[in-house]
């Protein structure tokens, strides 16, 4: 199998492994699982073909044209030995000196150019067939998302490539090599022909027993079996890699995460003060699987060297008979020392060609599985997008939403995160949100944005269940600063609209209503400013706060009937924090506002404040009502925080 | 940085150093180099000799069984140096992986060791990601270097060996061979050298590509995703930075073709001069076709020792180099003092006084802490307030000897901290930093900081205070359970509430005489902020404390808040008293407080 060729693959993941990627093979293939296994082959390259048809023609002519140049050689080659033994005439030396090395230097030429454009094309394929994963994974339900058995399919994938290049990128490798042993094997069949059509002369005696055509069956019936010996041989070395692939990766993970520590800027601090220094050395010199006194190491040195030796050297026993059966032909009478040659490196390219594609057999079946995987993922079904009704589009934003007894657990989860809660919004008021750390809050915020689907009661809208209207019409009614709220490395302007191009006015009215009018005159290149350094070198760097003032006027920008606050300025210093507080009002308009803090301070600003605790609603009311309930969640809360505000 | 400066360290210098730590560590991986050339070189010459000595006995119609027995006779020997060929090669990577290991121990040592100022130098960190890379994985220089000496071996022995065999022939011949193979040779390594140029710049592309499929697939980024509709925008992003590397790759392509191209037109020369010069041989002294096979095999193979050696030679430079860097990183020069010093003096408690201190970050335009007095007298519970970048954080750095001061000095019980070895220095300090390294070890661990003789006891207790216990309590392992799922994928992963808590408990732990607390509840609720603030007394008996918040209200229970604006101590008191001064500290508590205050209207 070709080399993985390309650099980027080369993650971190694999600093440990060689590459271990030799052919595996399993001799006994049922012809069920054969066609199984190409017809999952086949889904994957009408899915890679889809992304760049251009690969796939460029590499049908490379590997044509590479597996014929070497039978080109053997055959001018031949030629001139032929001439050299028989007759020695100069004028026809000359002319197939000429021919070939004008042939196989064309060969050469052409191939370059295939090669060098496959491996371009090869590399591109390579990274654009993660866009199908990725927008896989920005289009599922968040439910999946949220998932830890969906991460840890999409690592799976991941690391089976970086591993060993399985998956997807196997695809056209096993298309290529296929056609390659194919050409091949014809290539060898059409230069061989006259080795079993020279007949020995009837005055070489018993010799001419050698003109039987039992021999092309031995010949062939040998290739055959000593390939296949081979993939048992190599089957059995690379099966002892596998029985420790589980220790391998466990070793690589502690070799990442030890063996690189001092790269993590924030770690600096509390390495020095705390000496972690002798506590990662005590865990780094845990790593042992892939060390020279290692189980794999011992293996290697017994079993798996040895198999994998006698089935590297194997084929040497077809080489061998070769010559026999050529050179006693030859000793016979049949054809001259010049043929020798050419049938001796016709058949030793044949043979190769067929070693391949019975190793190609186990790769297919082996692929098949991690095909498997990978389309599991492709395939998690999107249940949040069957609903049809549209949301009409109302100026006067009167949504009207409502929790019907909702209750929620998170997939796995014994214990209810929502219990039986019922609330109803007012359009156009102040709702604030509060409780203790794991309440609800949060989640409550999820169901609403549905992001998950409650298991008991229903939300509705306008009266109707939310699950039965379009998910992108829902979405759109929403606009949600997320405590953890992400943004892009990409220009200013983008990251407030949320897409490349936008309404300039707009995105500086919002940014100046989220209190970042000023930043920005400071912006070097205003909202083409790109954000923080990871996508290029020329971007800024912004503080937590800034960041969410962003957040702030892109949910601004958005212009939803409903704006979410979750914890919104968790970052910020008292002073912006009190910007944001006197501008609250003002920024949500006749919006509908949902507001969550640990800060119970901002809720004197709503009109109803709900209390969560343990996933219930347990109280409701203003501030000043509230507050009076001395024996009340929210008093206590409260008097925690405000103890040291009120003298 | 230095890469146009000559490296610090030869080609022979590092290979010696390299051979050095091999023999230290495994000595099989320098036994296993000469092996595998010899190997390699009787495989080749069996591979030589096979062919035209076959046709010699059916040139010469030797007899039968001379035959038979040449053919078996070279069977054999391909056979044998194959397997053993092929095993060898199967045991040569674990004691490789073995010296990288070392290697990568040291390098870790260094970073993790490193005075702090350190690890913010431009400097010191290009050098330490070069040193990284050059351990990365086993294509790199750290392992990789063993191949190259390898195969420089075997080329360098192929080479003598061919040019006996090859004696007899005309001298012009080779050198034309030479020439043909030195012409592919600068043409490769004149689009290699157009790669590692722009190999900067293709990193650039993967990092863009990287960055964005990230993106796209992070489950952080999932929910605004979804509720922003961000997907058409990210899809745009994603067809971009592949078309945009596709453009490089295609620019790439060309300087690779041209190399490509050369290398072919350059054997086929070869083979025409080797053509013309043997059948002129042939015709004119009558070479035996054997002969002529052997002759015409042996120039081929000969090109291929030449070309090896020249390849090989050129690899090992710029391993060399990667090795250097790996080696000047090591003896990257230590600002701060580890071996030696004074020791530090036994005392109750510990004064800490700051006496005119600057400090300006490696490259900033202005200091961060301008001429700043200050005395943290023993026992004293000192509390800094301040706006988000007024330098709180950095004064905290300067106390504990991460970062010295630009001008001034720190003192301990009088004595500049410069003169201590750090190291023991560090060990006055509990802290609670805003910035954490937990690791993903077991949360006993965690807390106690070692994984031998660890107080069960104590860890427990400092649980209890740090108000952990339940939640240590429902993991499967209880203190023994691992934090984090990088290593260990059955790890717990905490919340950040969770994860200041076990901080604290590990600060408790430690119980140095000196405690440092930058905004640890920031991510508390109202009611666990509460409570850690309650045991805060208990917690500080008999140490001196700093506390850093900017929230006001937590720092009443100090005895003394200094409130740090522009790098200065602005104001100081205690919290009354700053009140009363009614300046910038009172402004500030008034605003934070008015949300608080009853019957207020807004």
């Amino acid at each position: 199998m070709k080399e993985k060729k390309n650099t980027e693959s080369a993650s971190q993941e694999s600093f440990l492994h060689g590459n271990t990627s030799k052919a595996s093979l399993a001799p006994c293939l049922h012809g069920n699982t054969i066609s199984r296994a190409l017809a999952v082959h086949l889904r994957a390259g009408k899915l890679l073909a889809g992304i760049s048809p251009r690969f796939f023609t460029v590499m049908t002519l490379y590997a044509v044209v590479d597996a014929l140049a070497p039978y080109a050689a053997v055959f001018f080659s031949a030629q001139i030995l032929k001439e050299l033994a028989l007759l020695r005439r100069a004028d026809v030396l000359w002319r197939w000196v000429t021919a070939c090395v004008a042939c196989t230097g064309a060969f050469a030429v052409l191939k370059s150019f295939l090669y060098q454009r496959e491996e371009t094309l090869f590399d591109d394929l390579y990274g654009r067939k993660e866009i199908l994963f990725a927008k896989k994974m920005f289009s599922m339900d968040y439910a999946d998302m949220d998932k830890q058995e969906t991460h840890d399919l999409r690592e799976q994938i991941r690391e089976s490539e970086n591993w060993s290049s399985w998956g997807m990128m196997r695809v056209p490798q096993v298309y290529e090599y296929g056609l390659k042993s194919i050409t091949g094997i014809a290539g060898g069949i059409a230069l061989t022909v006259s080795l079993f059509t020279s007949p020995v002369p009837a005055s070489a005696g018993w010799l001419t027993a050698l003109n039987s055509p039992l021999f092309i069956f031995l010949l062939a019936a040998l290739m055959v079996v000593v390939s296949l010996l081979a993939g048992v041989c190599n089957v059995k070395s690379i099966s002892y890699w596998s029985s420790a692939s589980e220790d391998a990766t466990f070793g690589n993970r502690l070799f990442g995460f030890f063996g690189f520590i001092g790269l993590k800027k924030d770690r600096g601090t509390d390495i020095r003060i705390y000496n972690q220094q002798n506590l990662v050395s005590a865990y780094w010199g845990k790593n042992r699987s892939f060390s020279g006194d290692g189980v794999m190491a011992k293996l290697a040195m017994g079993p798996m060297g040895i198999y994998s030796g006698l089935g590297t050297c194997i084929s040497v026993l077809i080489t061998g008979s070769i010559y026999v059966f050529t050179c006693l032909k030859a000793w016979a009478g049949a054809f001259d020392v010049g043929s020798i040659t050419q049938y001796v490196g016709a058949a030793t390219a044949m043979t190769e060609s067929i070693f391949n594609l019975t190793a190609l057999l186990g790769i297919l079946k082996t692929n098949a599985g991690y095909l498997d995987t990978t389309f599991r993922f492709l395939d998690i079904p999107n249940a949040m997008y069957q609903g049809s009704l549209t949301t009409e589009k109302r100026s006067d934003r009167q949504y009207d939403v409502e929790f019907r007894n909702v209750s929620f657990k998170y997939p796995g989860s014994e214990l209810w995160a929502l219990k039986d809660v019922s609330i109803r919004f007012r359009v156009g008021r102040r709702l604030a949100i509060v409780g203790e750390n794991g309440s609800g809050k949060t989640t409550f915020i999820k169901l609403l944005c549905r992001l998950y689907d409650p298991q008991e009661g229903q939300i509705l809208l306008n009266g109707i269940d939310i699950r039965k209207y379009n998910y992108r019409d829902y979405m759109n009614i929403f606009s949600v600063v997320f405590q953890d709220f992400q943004l892009l490395s990409q220009p200013l302007g983008s990251n407030v609209a949320g897409s490349a191009s936008y309404d300039e006015e707009k995105v500086r009215r919002a940014l100046t209503d989220a209190g970042f009018g000023d930043r920005l005159e400071t912006m070097p290149d205003g909202l083409n400013t790109q954000l923080y350094k990871d996508f290029t070198e020329n971007g800024v760097e912004i503080s937590g706060g800034e960041a969410q003032k962003i957040a702030i006027a892109r949910a601004l920008y958005k212009d939803a009937p409903f704006i979410i606050l979750d914890e919104p300025t968790a970052a910020l210093d008292p002073i912006a924090e009190a910007e944001i507080y006197g501008k609250f009002d003002e920024i949500a308009g006749d919006k509908t506002a949902i507001y969550i803090s640990h800060r119970l301070s901002s809720c004197k600003f709503c009109d109803e404040i709900a209390v969560f605790d343990e996933g219930r609603i347990v109280q409701r009311g203003t501030h000043e009502e509230l507050v009076a309930d001395e024996a009340g969640k929210y008093h206590e809360l409260w008097s925690a925080q405000a103890q040291y505000y009120t003298e | 940085m230095n890469e146009k400066s000559k490296p610090k360290y030869t080609v022979p210098q590092n290979v010696w150093w390299m051979v050095k730590i091999a023999w230290k560590t495994r000595k099989r991986v320098l036994v296993f180099c000469v092996l595998t050339a010899a190997l390699e070189i009787l495989y080749n010459l069996s591979q030589l000799y096979i062919a035209p000595e076959i046709l010699r006995r059916v040139e010469e119609h030797a007899g039968m069984e001379t035959l038979l027995g040449t053919i078996l006779f070279f069977t054999a020997a391909l056979f044998v140096t194959l397997g053993l060929k092929d095993y060898i090669v199967q045991n040569t990577m674990f004691p490789r992986v073995d010296v990288r290991s070392v290697i990568i121990g040291m390098i870790g040592y260094k970073c993790n060791t490193t005075s702090f100022p350190n690890t913010l130098d431009a400097d010191f960190i290009k050098l330490r990601d070069k040193a990284h890379t050059a351990c990365d994985n086993n294509r790199e220089a750290t392992e990789l270097i063993w191949q190259t000496i390898t195969l420089l071996l075997q080329n360098a022995g192929g080479l003598v060996i061919y040019l006996t065999i090859l004696s007899h022939l005309d001298l012009t011949l080779m050198a034309a061979v030479v020439v043909t193979c030195v012409v592919g040779f600068l043409i490769a390594r004149c689009s290699d050298n157009w790669m590692f140029a722009h190999r900067e710049a293709e990193e650039v592309y993967y990092a863009k590509k990287k960055y964005i499929r990230g993106r796209s697939e992070s489950v952080e980024m999932a929910k605004d995703i979804r509720i922003f509709g961000l997907q058409q925008w990210l899809s745009e992003l994603l067809d971009n930075v592949h078309d945009v590397y596709l453009d490089f790759r295609l620019k790439a392509e060309r300087v690779r073709l041209l190399s490509d191209i050369t290398e072919a037109v350059m054997t086929a020369a070869r083979n025409g001069i080797a053509y013309v010069y043997l059948i002129h041989m042939a015709l004119a002294e009558g070479l035996s076709v054997s002969e002529f096979l052997l002759y015409f095999t042996a120039v081929t193979g000969f090109t291929e020792w030449v070309m090896g050696i020249l390849q090989q030679a050129e690899k090992l430079h710029k391993q060399s180099l990667d090795i250097s860097c790996v080696r000047e990183f090591l003896e990257y020069p230590e600002p701060f003092r580890f071996e030696g010093g004074k020791p530090i003096p036994a005392a109750d408690g510990y004064e800490l006084k700051l006496e005119h201190v600057s400090f300006r970050y490696p490259g900033a335009e202005e200091d961060t802490i301008r001429g700043l007095n200050l005395t943290v007298h023993p026992g004293e519970k000192l509390a800094v307030v301040g706006l988000n970048g007024a330098g709180k954080s950095t004064l905290i750095r300067l106390l504990c000897g991460l970062f010295d001061p630009t001008e001034g000095r720190v003192l301990l019980n009088g004595a500049d901290i410069r003169e201590f070895n750090r190291r023991e220095y560090y060990d006055l300090f509990s802290a609670v930093f805003q910035e954490f390294s937990i690791l993903d070890v077991t949360v006993a661990e965690n807390i106690a900081q070692t994984s031998t003789q660890i107080d069960h006891d104590k860890v427990r207790d400092c649980v209890e205070k740090a108000g952990l216990t339940k939640t240590i309590a429902e993991l499967p392992d209880g203190l023994d359970t691992h934090v984090g799922r990088e290593v260990y994928l059955d790890g717990v992963l905490f919340s950040g509430g969770q994860t200041q808590r076990l901080m604290l408990a590990r600060a408790l732990y430690k119980d140095a005489p000196i405690l440092l607390l930058d905004e640890p509840t920031a991510a508390l609720d109202p009611i666990a902020e509460n409570d850690i603030y309650l045991k805060y007394n208990s917690m500080t008996a008999g140490k001196t404390s700093v506390f850093i918040s900017h929230r006001l209200a937590s720092t009443r229970f100090c005895d003394r808040i200094i409130f740090i604006a522009d790098g200065r101590v602005a104001e100081e008191g205690t919290h009354e008293s700053l009140l009363a001064m009614g300046g910038a500290y009172a402004k500030l508590f008034e605003v934070q407080s008015r949300y608080y205050q009853e019957g207020k209207e807004f």
